[in-house]
Parts: C-alpha cells; structure tokens; sequence
C-alpha cells in the first residue's frame, strides 16, 4: 500500500485595495474562476505526470518515481511564478495521531526542499500536514478532482 | 471485646455470607458488593422532606458512580434500609454480611440556612465492623453531584487503595460530517458523561486535547494557523493563547504531573524533537535531539522521567529518559510498533497503542520494559489515557462502520465498554481528580 502526499494548487492573490463604504459601487460580474483553478490543476497534473506523489509506507524518502514527478512539477511551477502550490503531506490511516501528523509534515517537507532545490522559488511553495485527517481516497492514482484545498478565492490576474 | 465480638459473628455468618457474595460476583470477577442504603437527614418536617429527596439523588449518583468501576458492586438502594440521622456513625453490620458486602456507605444531607447544603458521607468495613473513612463538605445544591463523586471517591480508595476517578473530566475531540470534511470540536465533559461542553467552535480541525492535572485547563492542536499547532484554553474563562509563539509546527501536548510544564513536539524541517515549555508561557528547551519523528512524550507522575516514542531505529518505539533530555534508553524491543504512550499515575505502567500491520491494540508495559501486555482486542483501537485510579484507560476505537467511538476498559480482563457521548469521539483523555 503506497501513500498519497497531495500538492494543492492555489492563486496568489494581490490584496486589491478598496474603501469600503464610500461609494456604491456596482456588483463586479462574476469571474469564471473555478474553471481556470481547474484548467490550471489538470495541465499541471498532466504535464507533471500527476499532482501526487505516494511514499513507501511508514517512509518519507523521495522515490525515484516521486522525483521524477517532483522535477516535472518544478518545471512547471518556473513556467507559472504567479501560481503558488501548497504541499499537503499526508501519513497512514492506521497510524497514530501523533506520528501520522509528523510523518505527513515529514513528507511535505522532503517534497518541498526537492522543489526548491530545483530552483523553484520558495515563496511559490508552502508545505503542511494533515496528519491522518482529510484521507486522500485508497488506492488513487489521480486525485486531481478529489482535492479538498482551500476555497478557491478569485484571481485578478 | 468488642472487636472479638464482631470476629466470632462474622465466623458464624461465614457460611451463610459466601454463597450471596459468589453471586453478586458472578458477573465480575474481582468486584467487592458495597452496601448503599439510602442517606438520610437530620432535617425534619417539610424542610425534612426536602432534605430527604436531595439525600436519594446524592445515594443514586453514588450507586451510578460505583457501577461504573469493575471493582465495586453496589447493593442497589432500598429505602427499608433507611437509617435514622445518629445511625449513620453508628451502622449495623450483620444484615449486610449476610448479603455478602464488604463495605457499607452511609450518608446524610442537611440544609443549611444560607441555603447551602452540608454533605457527610462514611464508609465501613462490614467485616471488621469499623469505620475506613469519612468525608464532608458544604457545597452548593449545584454541586451536589461533586459532593456525592466525593463520597465514591473516598469508598473506592478505601476498598481498592486507589484514588477514585469520579470526580474528573474527560476531554475529546467530538467528530461529525463525513471522513473527507469531518467537523472536528474539542470537547469536555464530567467523567459520568454529565455537564458536557464543546471548547472550540468546529471552524478548524482540531485535535488532542490534553487536560490539566486538575481539569481546569486544556491543551490541544489546532490547524487554525494553517499548520497544526498547539494551543492553551482556560476553561473557565474560555481565554485561548498559542502556546509558543511563531509559525513552527507544535504537536503532542501534555501537562507535568503538577500542572507547570507543557512537554509537546516541534517540527522544524523534516525532524520532529521534543520540548518542554512553562504551561503558562516562556523559552520552551529542546530536549532530545536525534533525527526522526520523537514525539507523543508524557511524564512520570513523580516528574523526573519522561517516557516518548520515537522512529529514530526505523521503527517506531518506546524510550525513557530523565524530565532534562538526559540518559535515553529504549524500553520496547520487538518488530511491533509501539506509540502513543502514557504513563500511568500511580507510576507503575506505562500505557500505549500497540501496532502490528494495520492492527492496533491498547497494551501496558513495566516503565523498565518488562511485562508487557495487551489489554484490547483491536483491530483499531489507540490513543489511551489513564484513568486517576491507574486501574483503567479511556481510549478510541474505531469501529467496523469506520466511526470512531469512546471506550474505556479495566485492567482486569473485563471487556471493554462504550461511553455515551453526543456524536463521534476521538483522542481522548481523562483528567486527574478535581480539587
């Protein structure tokens, strides 16, 4: 059984300023986000070979095969500096809470130092753990639509 | 005289006394049949009456409190047994041998005039015919139930030698919404199951929480800043604060013995070590320095040891090492994984989950490594916490429709049984006794 450490895309939002209050301003027409976020999500999964990397269980040593992906990714992530990922590092389901949580850091950790090594900037790529909470699905290959990152927040791009 | 008098009446009601005690012990082994009449009051006319009925609710929440144990068997309460206020000092005792109890509670209630209620309970040796213990407090009619854990408290350790666990609380994280969005609150309640209260709101995913040696605070994890990190509430005024300050990833909290330290982990990088910090604030200090995951420590209930798992062989087991960081030694040896541990507050066990394969189990271990045992049957059974006895543990387990659940289980070799709570419930943990 392999497990799953998921890498979450996500916008970096400029903060755009506003003074609330002072006019009325006109509702702002809907931006068709989601399908971007999404668009964005599926190339980059297909051009990387997939937004998930699995570990030997109990382990959180970069296999040949998470390398591979992972320098794939960091290509893709040069390509995009205005998308930030954040690294969701994931441990056992039957492991204890504790370990489980340090383990999946463990995992994030390793993925994003292999990032960052391959020149990807470190501002680009957060990394964080759940631990055993939010199990990805058992046995997935692709997780891409499974995601249960952040809510997607509107870009002004 | 008086005490050969007793002597020879027990002899004789020996053979009488054996066959009522087989069968009020038939269901559990090791439990001693405790004698419960009614307390009464020296009250009297209507102010009487209303003493009298408080002084039947305090009896039925002793009964409660004793059926709860694996060690004492309640006779259950009969008002025919009701004694008058001066027999309360001043029992009979052969009724009782004859239906096998070994130790009698008699109580009273009065009402005060500032409105206050004084509570005086006693506890007896049926056999020897003399006095254990007594106990009284002037306590408002709202803790009435404290008072009344009181008196359990005292019967229990008077008959078992250990200290009772009724008057303590249990935290837990309580779990709702399915596996992939579960809302997860930190959740408090009286180890009967009453008063319960949620401490966090259920906006952010938590987990862990550890109370205070005297249940009046709690540590616990929380995912509010994005990584998991540790936080203290005061319960009684609800005021929350990080427990370090800064973005690093804290984990695995858990209160010294008298309450002025928090031992947890920390994560920086890929490598999990264990610190301690005051509970209320200051420079936490490092202490255990290897590569790997060290985490899940807990201390020994004299303070000066610290007992922590750690996967810096390759797998994950237990080691001991002075409260400073000083001479670690591994106590487990074997291909299982062991985690999670806790030590017991008598200082004699060490609790913790024992793992092989996907199975989990609660098991027990001699703080020097010998006498190992496991007390669950699995498959998914973790995270245990010593009750203020150190003759039983809470823990989680998960159940065949993947839910987790709260169980506590004797050491005794009684089965396992569920506690009643609102909703799912994970982690928990089982506080000492209140003051």
């Amino acid at each position: 059984m392999r497990k799953l450490l998921l890498i979450t895309l996500l916008f970096a939002v400029p903060a755009s300023a506003q003074l609330p209050g002072l006019r009325r301003r006109e509702p702002q027409p809907p931006v068709p986000v989601v399908s971007t976020i999404d668009a964005l999500r599926a190339d980059f999964a297909a051009q990387s070979g997939g937004a998930t990397v699995y570990f030997a269980p109990g382990r959180a040593q970069l296999t040949q095969q998470a390398r591979t992906i992972l320098s794939a990714q960091a290509m893709w992530l040069r390509q995009h500096p205005e998308v930030a990922v954040r690294i969701e590092g994931r441990g056992d389901p039957t492991d204890t809470r504790d370990h489980a949580l340090a383990l999946g850091a463990e995992r994030a950790a390793g993925a994003r130092d292999y990032l960052l090594l391959l020149a990807v900037p470190a501002a680009q790529v957060s990394a964080m753990t759940w631990g055993k909470e939010r199990p990805g699905p058992p046995g997935a290959t692709t997780i891409i639509q499974e995601l249960s990152g952040p809510p997607l927040i509107p870009a002004a791009r | 005289m008086k005490v050969i008098g007793v002597g020879l009446i027990a002899a004789l009601l020996g053979a009488t006394a054996s066959p009522a005690a087989a069968a009020a012990q038939a269901g559990t082994p090791s439990a001693s049949v405790i004698a419960l009449p009614p307390m009464t009051t020296p009250d009297s006319g209507t102010k009487g009456n209303e003493s009298l009925a408080i002084a039947w609710q305090a009896t039925q929440l002793i009964d409660a409190d004793l059926r709860q144990t694996a060690e004492l068997m309640p006779l259950t309460p009969n008002r025919k047994d009701y004694y008058s206020s001066p027999e309360v000092t001043a029992p009979t005792f052969s009724k009782w041998r004859d239906r096998g109890a070994k130790a009698l509670i008699t109580g009273f209630v009065q009402q005060r005039s500032d409105g206050r209620l004084t509570v005086g309970c006693y506890v007896y040796d049926v056999d020897k015919g003399r006095e254990l213990g007594r106990t009284g407090f002037v306590a408002v009619p709202s803790d009435l139930r404290r008072a009344a854990h009181k008196c359990s408290g005292l019967a229990y350790k008077a008959i078992t030698g250990s200290p009772g666990m009724f008057d303590t609380r249990i935290s837990y994280v309580a779990e709702t919404g399915p596996a992939d969005a579960r809302v997860k609150r930190v959740a408090v309640m009286d180890s009967d199951g009453f008063n319960h209260s949620y401490v966090t709101p259920g906006d952010t995913t938590v987990l862990t929480p550890r109370l205070s040696p005297r249940g009046a605070r709690l540590a616990y994890v929380s995912f509010q800043g994005g990584v998991p990190q540790v936080r203290v509430v005061d319960l009684d005024s609800n005021q929350q604060r990080p427990l370090v300050p800064g973005n690093g990833m804290t984990f695995a909290p858990r209160y010294s013995p008298d309450g002025s330290q928090i031992v947890f982990s920390m994560m920086l990088g890929a490598n999990s070590d264990i610190y301690v910090v005051g509970a209320n604030g200051g420079m936490p200090r490092r202490l255990t320095t290897a590569p790997g995951i060290d985490t899940d420590p807990s201390f020994s209930p004299d303070g000066r040891k610290i007992v922590f798992e750690s996967d810096r062989a390759g797998s994950q087991q237990l080691y001991v090492m002075n409260a400073d960081g000083s001479d670690e030694r591994r106590i487990s040896f074997t291909t299982s994984a062991y985690s999670s541990p806790e030590w017991s507050p008598d200082g004699n066990l060490i609790a913790f989950t024992w793992r092989f394969g996907d199975t989990r189990r609660i098991a027990i271990i001699n703080p020097d490594g010998t006498g190992e045992k496991v007390v669950t049957s699995g498959p998914a059974d973790e995270a245990p916490s010593w009750a203020a006895s150190s003759r039983e543990l809470v823990f989680q387990r998960t159940e065949a429709n993947g839910r987790p659940a709260i169980y506590r289980v004797s050491l005794d070799g009684s089965a396992p049984r569920r506690m009643t709570i609102p909703q799912d419930g994970s982690d928990p943990n089982w506080s000492g006794a209140m003051d």
